[in-house]
C-alpha cells in the first residue's frame, strides 16, 4: 500500500511538479528560492521512488514499524541474514528498481563531473598560455574577437573577459559584468549546474529533470545579477547584458535564445518588490515538505502506531 | 622564480612574435635579456609545449628547431570554439555570460536604457 502511494507520487511528480513550479510567478523575483525548490522537487521524486522500491521489497509486517522497520528490513536484505531464497520474486524486482535508480544517478552525476573536470583543465591550460592577468580589473584578459565574459570554476577559479568585451564596454560596465561572474564563483553555481545536468542525464526524458536542468541554468544567471546589483547600479548590469548579447557572431550555435537576456534586462531596470517574509517562509516550508514528505509517507504506519500507543497510555491516566 | 605555467606563456609569446622557427638557444638569449634562466629549463618547457601540441619541431644539427603550430589567434579561436561547442550541453564547464539578442530586441533595449539616466558616472 505504502509502496503504491510512493510510486504514484513519484510518477505523478515527474510530470506535475515541473508544471507547478513553472506556474510560480515569483520564481524570477527569488531565484535562489526557486533553485532550492527545483532541486528539492528532484530529490523528493528520487527519494519517493527509492522508498517505494524498499517498501515493496520489505515484508509487509516489518514495514508496519515504519522507518526503523524499513531500515531493518533493508539491512536484513543486505546484511548477513541475507537469504536469497527467502526473498519473494516481487521483492527482487523492487530491489532491482532501487538499484537501477541509484546506478543511473551515480552514472549521470559522475559522467557530468568527469567531463566538466576534463574540459575545465583543458581550458585552464589554454588560459595559462594565452591569457594574461590584469591586476587593475582583477581578471584574466583573453585576446579574442568575440565579446565575452565568463568564469572558470576550479581549485584556482578564474574570471575571464575578452579583449573584444573590454573594447565594447565602458569601465563601469566591465566592473558590473565581473561582479556577476564572481557571484557565480562565490555562489558555487557550477556545482548547482553540474547536479542539475547530472540529474537530467541520469533520467532522460522525464520532464521534471529536463526542466530542472534548463531552469536552474537560467536562474543562476538571475541570481548572479542580483548579487552583482548589491554593489553596482542595476542599469550598468542591464547595459552590459545588452551590449554583450548584441552583435554576437552566429559562429556559436548556442541553444539558449535571447529570452533570458530580455528577462534579465527588464529585471534589472524594473526591480520587483522582494518577497515578503510570509512568502519566503512558505517557500522554505515547501522545500522541507518536498524533501521529508517521502520519508514521512514511508514511515506513516509506524507513526500512526506510535500515536495510537500514546493515546492508549494517555487513556490510562 | 616564475612558475612553469608563466614560462610556457612567455615562451609561446616570444615564438609567436618571431613569426619564424627558433632554437632553444635563440629563445634563451632572448629571455636572458630580462631574467636569469638556465638552458635546460627553457629546453624542458619547450619540450613540454611540443608534447602539448603547441609547437612542432625538426632536428637541425644536434638540437631541435621549434615552430608554432598555429598563430596565436587561430589557437585561441580553435580552443574557444571547442569549449563553447561543448558547453552548449555542458554549461558547468564554464559558467558564461552568453546571451543572444536579435538586432530589433537590442535596439528596443538600448532605447529603454536611454530612459534611465546613467547616474553621472558612465
Amino acid at each position: 500500500m505504502i509502496a503504491v502511494v510512493l510510486a504514484v507520487y513519484a510518477a505523478a511528480g515527474t510530470a506535475l511538479l515541473p508544471r507547478l513550479l513553472g506556474w510560480a510567478r515569483w520564481r524570477d523575483h527569488a531565484p535562489r528560492l526557486a533553485i532550492s525548490l527545483w532541486l528539492a522537487a528532484c530529490g523528493s521524486v528520487i527519494l519517493a521512488a527509492i522508498f517505494a522500491a524498499i517498501a515493496a521489497a520489505a515484508p509487509s509486517h516489518r514495514i508496519g514499524h515504519g522507518l526503523t522497520g524499513l531500515a531493518r528490513a533493508a539491512l536484513a536484505l543486505l546484511g548477513n541474514r541475507f537469504d536469497p531464497a527467502a526473498i519473494p520474486v516481487r521483492a527482487w524486482f523492487a530491489i532491482g528498481a532501487a538499484g537501477l535508480i541509484l546506478a543511473a544517478l551515480a552514472q549521470g552525476l559522475g559522467g557530468v563531473l568527469y567531463v566538466t573536470w576534463r574540459e575545465r583543465r583543458r581550458h585552464a591550460e589554454m588560459l595559462a598560455v594565452v591569457g594574461r592577468h590584469d591586476h587593475r580589473i582583477g581578471a584574466t584578459v583573453l585576446d579574442y574577437g568575440e565579446p565575452m565574459a565568463y568564469c572558470l570554476p576550479g581549485r584556482r577559479p578564474k574570471t575571464v573577459i575578452t579583449t573584444a568585451a573590454l573594447r565594447s564596454l565602458v569601465p563601469d560596465h566591465v566592473a558590473a559584468v565581473l561582479a556577476h561572474e564572481r557571484a557565480h564563483l562565490r555562489g558555487r553555481h557550477h556545482l548547482l549546474l553540474a547536479v542539475a545536468q547530472g540529474l537530467a542525464r541520469a533520467f532522460p526524458g522525464l520532464p521534471l529533470f529536463t526542466r530542472a536542468g534548463s531552469e536552474i541554468a537560467r536562474l543562476v544567471e538571475l541570481r548572479a545579477d542580483d548579487v552583482a546589483a548589491r554593489r553596482h547600479p542595476r542599469v550598468h548590469i542591464a547595459a552590459a547584458v545588452v551590449s554583450l548579447a548584441t552583435g554576437r557572431a552566429p559562429a556559436f550555435a548556442l541553444g539558449a535564445g535571447g529570452e533570458n537576456a530580455l528577462v534579465r534586462v527588464s529585471r534589472m531596470l524594473n526591480p520587483a518588490t522582494p518577497l515578503r517574509l510570509r512568502e519566503k517562509l512558505i517557500g522554505v516550508a515547501a522545500v522541507a515538505v518536498l524533501l521529508t514528505g517521502p520519508a514521512i509517507i514511508a514511515a506513516s504506519p509506524g507513526l500512526m502506531g506510535a500515536v495510537m500507543h500514546h493515546c492508549y497510555t494517555l487513556a490510562f491516566f | 622564480m616564475p612558475t612553469l605555467g608563466e614560462l610556457e606563456s612567455t615562451i609561446m609569446d616570444r615564438l609567436w612574435s618571431y613569426r619564424r622557427p627558433a632554437s632553444v638557444r635563440d629563445v634563451l638569449e632572448d629571455l636572458r635579456g630580462d631574467r636569469e634562466i638556465a638552458y635546460t629549463t627553457v629546453m624542458t618547457v619547450m619540450d613540454k609545449l611540443h608534447k602539448k601540441g603547441l609547437l612542432k619541431r625538426h632536428p637541425q644539427g644536434k638540437a631541435y628547431i621549434y615552430e608554432t603550430v598555429l598563430s596565436k589567434e587561430a589557437y585561441t579561436a580553435g580552443q574557444m570554439r571547442e569549449t563553447l561547442a561543448r558547453s552548449e550541453n555542458q554549461a558547468a564547464t564554464l559558467v558564461h555570460f552568453l546571451e543572444r539578442l536579435t538586432p530589433e530586441e537590442s535596439a528596443a533595449l538600448e532605447a529603454a536604457l536611454q530612459v534611465f539616466p546613467p547616474r553621472g558616472r558612465s
